[in-house]
């Protein structure tokens, strides 16, 4: 450890507790608190990663996960961002994209030839030729993206919660601090919110020197933890910004999404970092980095170093890195009128100070592990030129940089906060902000710490009042003093390697050649350099690309603007997104029964259903067709529970029907069943179903189990509109429903009722409710998978006994289960269009040959208006039922595959099966009108691209082709 | 043609699918097979008092809704909640939930007699019309309910926001159900009822979270004396 220093006050590891890792194999001690950043650092271990693209040594920039320099693998976890995570005992971790070793990269090389890979140089290098670009293409995503996914990975369950406030704030440094210690002072609330381990923000190691902070400090933290309507979340970060104020809060342990009332953004700003040669070697720093390095981490960022400032920030950095031993070399100020306080205070205590002068390139070691000095000269600020005539040579082991600030005002940009360029303070600040939300501190353009906590108390005010309490309206507090950030701290260089974006190692001139190329526009030029894209999301970059834009584009900055602000502000685990991972399901009253009879289940809609049953060995295929025999030969009975069941009460029962569908319904007889066509406005065929007459007043209606919930919504909109006297029942779960079906279905039926189930008392499309089995039943006579088929319908939880009762009764007719596979094959047997299988959502009920269930006549129903037009327009497609030659044995073609012409599509098969029963392959199709008629063939291209001949038949199958 | 006995029909629990056959102790209560223990009686305490959910579909319920519907359970004795999204206690602790303006559901606790006395009047009334039930229902309890929640529910569910009649009808786990808070023999529980079908995945995800917090599966007679 031999960068650590005495003990400072406030510092973050604990001494007492020691921790062993490694690093690239070699052996680490660190302190409990320590980062791994942190606790290399303190080991003199000074390249800590390599860069994405050229493949750089690199070390510390930000210390604050606002540059990716340190990216670590930990056996399976990779892309651990060593700035902020923990180190932990007997961790084993190795640098991301490198090859070889993070101090010997075999990939290094690729710095050398940079200049034959400019930005974008992959868009324009590898289109030809075409032969070659899949070789090109296998390098590139080799030479792409960080860390190594491990497929091994194990699921680490990341919970998802809620939790509610009045006052959020988010950043709990001084402003935020003061911020939530007033709103809650006021009774409120409060939750505060800080990414870091511990509260307190820059007031904890922005110092200069003055050792009072820590106790001011010390004095907010004490009151905060003396308040129990504060709830403190630190190391977490607020991810993100959605309607209604609603922030997820991600930590390690999962995401908290925080609805509050109100939102105080205090989230402070990002030190910028000037621009000049070789400003990305180890050992080159944000002033803020080595800030934190002593005072959170008690560890000395250099020996021997030169503090390069374009504020009066890198004169506090200058007074703070002497506190900790280091022997400034000299303090180079950017600003040619420098400081004369603050350089006054420095010479005092031995420090040179150059004003008007610039780093013009710092100097690497021989092994470029680091800094060995950097040349220095003048700077013209007015040209933001280097005037080198009399540049000279300072060594230092270091050099701390302070050239302005970005606000972290994500989240604000999230909200839809308008913001406008301060000249005051050179910085984006909220001018219009949503209603709730409120902005304090950096990000609000106040940077002295009086102001700060001034700008706090004024923030919480605005927000208790607008929760309707009482508080004093502070005026707004405006920046005094000099310029925080640097209007353009750039120093060009004719060799370049002068970094904007150290994530994507950008250089100034890759800016000045995307605007040649004409992507001058900031989100042209951030998606043709890539600034800002990679994984800090431009926090140390994306400003001083605006400023560089607009100075090629001699454009005040505020006419360049920024680019949209996404969430979530750091990359977050897909794991965290995921959560415990609902799959809510529906199971029927029969659930049991099917799996102890070995039924495979399938999704339908949020429905577990039975889709076959097969005996031991036998395929799917053939449990199917046996299945379908059963109900052309004996009987077969399926689950229906899941079908969508509404009772629609009232005096205007029919009337709701006529205007919800496309049939007539007030003339239909009580005890009779009518079939019921939904469209939608546009005319698009939605679902269909059976309206069976229970009464004058009361219609049941069973429909598809798919739409089952929309339809439901659908009809509660639409009597929300028309307000008839009518009553509706979703009686969905309530029910359950069996079809029995085929030859035996009503002799099995008969032993179980008393009902007459003559074909003459109950003819088909009729409805009775009666015992079944002692169960109150619905009977409904339908023909959807055979034309002797009963659906009984009855209360979901004596679904059981009355499935058993059949199931007893059937065994010596050779009664069977089917599933819904099976369904599917029957009703194409029958002839059944099924809306969703044979539709899709551009169906009109003319294309489907559904003429027949529309009357038009009616004053309205929903979607007429749209059928009215399309009448008089040529279909363009038309569904047929087809077969396929006798004893086809070609490659069978599948659903969906196409219906073509030589080059042209016609339409596409929407249901095909090979029928045992029939002994034939038939199916539905959409072909051209012209080739409707019975007896037409059309060609099918199939997977392997045969083409297949269909003919087109009259449905039903059964009949045309069994004479059923 | 065979005769059967509709008394002597049992059902199941709706959420019994979810729920283990072998270890459990199943007893019927309504007329439905029900799991009434699950371990011990000191385990379950134990359980609940950091987490216990239990299955309580069997208790007895009537829905009824319709314009004509307050004021035909008001003239069968059922007391009303003045606003809708509230509930309230009628005799024999039978739980009478507002879910709208017009809209009711009744529950009995265990040897409560409304819903019965409500189901015998099968008349037609205008207006009034009667929503066939099957929920699947569940208590839950203990030191974590709210943490749960606060996984499975975007609401805010304390008691400050939730007040002790209020009744919300929300998403929990992703689907459609409505929530109360109620003090059952002096301890602080919430009752969640939602779709019978759903009853088995809503048990899953209660138990699995139960079970992290160091609760789990309780059974009905812990909460219903």
């Amino acid at each position: 450890m031999i960068f650590r220093t005495p003990k400072q006050a406030g510092e973050w590891v604990n001494r007492t507790k020691k921790v062993s890792f490694t690093f690239e194999g070699e052996e680490f001690s660190a302190f409990e608190g320590d980062t791994i950043s942190s606790a290399l650092w303190a080991a003199g271990q000074k390249v800590l990663g390599r860069s994405f693209k050229y493949h750089r040594t690199r070390g510390v920039l930000s210390l604050a996960n606002h540059d990716v320099n340190v990216m670590v693998t930990d056996g399976m976890d990779t892309n651990i961002r060593g700035d902020v995570v923990e180190v932990k005992d007997g961790m084993k971790l190795l640098a991301v994209n490198t090859s070889g070793s993070v101090k010997n990269d075999k990939n290094s090389y690729i710095d050398s030839i940079s200049p034959l890979l400019p930005v974008g140089f992959y868009y324009k290098a590898f289109h030809t030729p075409r032969r070659l670009f899949p070789f090109w293409e296998n390098v590139i995503r080799k030479a792409a993206g960080l860390g190594v996914v491990n497929f091994d990975y194990p699921r680490i369950l990341k919970r998802k919660t809620h939790s509610h406030c009045d006052v959020l704030v988010i950043g709990a440094g001084p402003t935020g601090l003061t911020a939530a210690l007033t709103a809650a002072g006021a009774g409120l609330e409060v939750t505060i919110v800080d990414e870091n381990a511990h509260l307190g923000g820059s007031l904890g190691y922005n110092r200069a020197g003055d050792t009072s902070l820590v106790s001011q400090l010390d004095g907010l933290l004490t009151k905060v933890a003396s308040l129990p309507n504060i709830k403190v979340m630190a190391g977490a970060y607020a991810a993100g910004y959605y309607p209604d104020h609603l922030i997820p809060v991600v930590s390690d342990s999962g995401i908290n999404k925080v609805r509050a009332k109100s939102v105080v953004v205090a989230c402070g700003a990002f030190e910028q970092p000037p621009v000049f040669r070789y400003n990305d070697l180890p050992g080159v720093m944000l002033g803020s980095a080595a800030q934190r390095l002593v005072y959170r981490y008690a560890v000395k960022p250099f020996n021997n170093g030169i503090v390069v400032t374009a504020n009066d920030y890198g004169y506090r950095v200058a007074i703070d890195l002497l506190q900790a031993g280091v022997k400034i070399v000299a303090l180079v100020d950017m600003r040619s009128a420098g400081s004369v306080a603050n350089s006054a205070e420095l010479a005092k205590r031995g420090v040179k100070v150059y004003t008007g002068h610039c780093v013009y390139e710092a100097l690497a070691s021989s092994d470029k592990s680091g800094v060995r000095g950097a040349v220095i000269c003048v700077y013209d600020e007015k040209q933001n030129n280097a005037l080198t005539d009399n540049k000279f040579t300072l060594e230092c082991d270091g050099i701390a940089m302070s050239a302005g600030w970005a606000p972290a005002a994500a989240l604000l940009y999230q909200a839809g906060t308008g913001m406008q360029f301060d000249y005051n303070v050179e910085q984006f600040v909220p001018s219009r902000l949503p209603n709730g939300m409120f902005a304090a501190g950096k990000v609000n353009g106040v940077y002295e710490l009086e102001q700060r906590l001034q700008d706090g108390v004024r923030a919480a005010n605005d927000a208790i009042r607008h929760l309707g309490l009482q508080a004093p309206q502070n005026e707004a507090v405006k920046h005094v003093g000099s310029l925080p950030s640097h209007p353009y701290p750039m120093v060009p260089h004719p060799k370049g390697k002068n970094f904007v974006d150290f994530d994507e190692d950008i250089q100034i001139k890759d800016f000045v050649n995307a605007a040649k190329e004409g992507f001058d526009n900031i989100e042209l030029m951030k998606r043709f350099t890539t600034v800002g894209m990679g994984p800090s999301q431009g926090k140390h970059s994306n400003m001083n690309a605006i400023r560089i834009l607009a100075k090629i584009r001699q454009l005040p900055v505020e006419k360049i603007g920024t680019t949209t602000s996404r969430p979530f502000f750091h990359p977050t685990p897909i794991g965290h997104l995921g959560g415990r991972g609902f799959h809510s399901h529906r199971l029927t009253s029969l659930h049991d029964w099917h799996q102890a009879n070995g039924a495979v289940f399938t999704d339908i809609g949020a429905w577990k259903r039975a889709a076959y049953y097969p005996a031991a060995g036998q395929s799917k295929e053939d449990a199917i067709q046996t299945e379908a025999l059963a109900v052309r030969k004996t009987a077969g009975m399926i689950d229906g529970s899941s079908f969508g069941k509404i009772e629609i009460h009232g005096p205007d029962a029919a009337l709701f029907l006529e205007r919800f569908f496309t049939g007539v319904y007030t003339d239909q007889k009580v005890g009779s069943c009518r079939y019921v066509m939904l469209l939608d406005e546009a005319g698009v065929v939605i679902d269909d179903g059976i309206a069976s007459r229970l009464a004058d007043d009361l219609f049941y209606i069973s429909i598809g189990t798919s739409n089952a919930a929309a339809v439901y919504r659908e009809m509660q909109r639409s009597q929300q509109i028309w307000l008839l006297n009518i009553g509706l029942v979703n009686v969905t779960g309530a029910f359950g429903a069996l079809n029995i079906a085929g030859p035996a279905a009503r002799e099995i039926l008969s032993t179980l009722t008393d009902l007459d189930l003559s074909y003459e008392s109950l003819p088909m499309s009729s409805v009775r409710e009666s015992q079944v089995a002692g169960v109150q039943t619905r009977m409904i006579r339908v023909a959807f998978v055979a034309d002797n088929g009963y659906e009984l319908h009855a209360p979901m939880g004596q679904m059981p006994h009355l499935w058993n009762a059949l199931i007893e009764a059937g065994k010596k007719h050779g009664l069977r289960p089917f599933g819904s596979d099976t369904q599917r094959l029957l009703r194409l047997e029958m002839g059944h269009v099924m809306p969703g299988v044979d539709t899709d959502g551009l169906t009109n009920p003319f294309e489907i040959g559904a003429e027949w269930a529309i009357s038009m006549n009616k004053p309205y129903f929903i979607g007429q208006r749209s059928l009215a037009i399309l009448t008089k327009r040529s279909l363009r497609k038309q569904l047929v039922p087809f077969t396929l030659a006798e004893n086809y044995k070609g490659e069978m073609p599948l659903d969906c595959n196409l219906v073509v012409d030589g080059r042209a599509i016609l339409g596409r098969v929407t249901s095909i099966s090979y029928s045992k029963y029939l002994d034939r392959c038939i199916g539905f199709a959409y072909v051209s009108p012209a080739q409707k008629a019975v007896g037409s063939t059309f060609q099918i291209r199939v997977d392997s691209g045969t083409l297949v001949t269909a003919t087109v038949v009259k449905s039903p199958f059964i009949k045309t082709l069994k004479g059923a | 043609m065979q005769q059967f006995d509709v008394k002597r029909i049992i059902q199941t629990s709706p959420v019994a699918h979810a729920q283990p056959r072998a270890s459990a102790k199943w007893e019927v209560i309504n007329d439905m097979d029900t799991a009434v223990e699950y371990e011990s009686a000191a385990v379950e305490e134990a359980r609940k008092k950091v987490l216990g959910v239990a299955d309580v579909s069997c208790l007895s319920r009537y829905g009824v809704k319709g314009p004509n519907a307050t004021q035909w359970l008001l003239e069968r004795g059922i007391a009303i909640p003045t606003t809708p999204n509230s509930w309230t206690l009628c005799e024999q602790k039978t739980l009478v939930l507002r879910l709208g303006s017009s809209e009711f559901l009744i529950e009995d606790q265990l040897g409560g007699t409304a819903c019965s006395r409500l189901a015998s009047d099968t008349a037609r009334v205008a207006s009034v019309y009667k929503v066939p039930r099957a929920d699947a229902a569940f208590i839950v309890s203990g030191s974590g309910a709210l943490n749960m929640l606060s996984e499975l529910c975007s609401l805010d569910l304390r008691e400050k926001s939730l007040a002790a009649k209020d009744l919300i009808m929300t998403q929990v786990a992703g689907i459609s159900a409505t929530v109360i808070r109620q003090t059952l023999n002096g301890e602080q529980t919430y009752r969640i009822w939602c779709d019978g079908t759903y009853g088995p995945y809503m048990w899953e995800v209660l138990t699995e979270i139960a079970t992290e917090f160091g609760g789990g599966a309780v059974g009905l007679s812990k909460y219903q004396n």
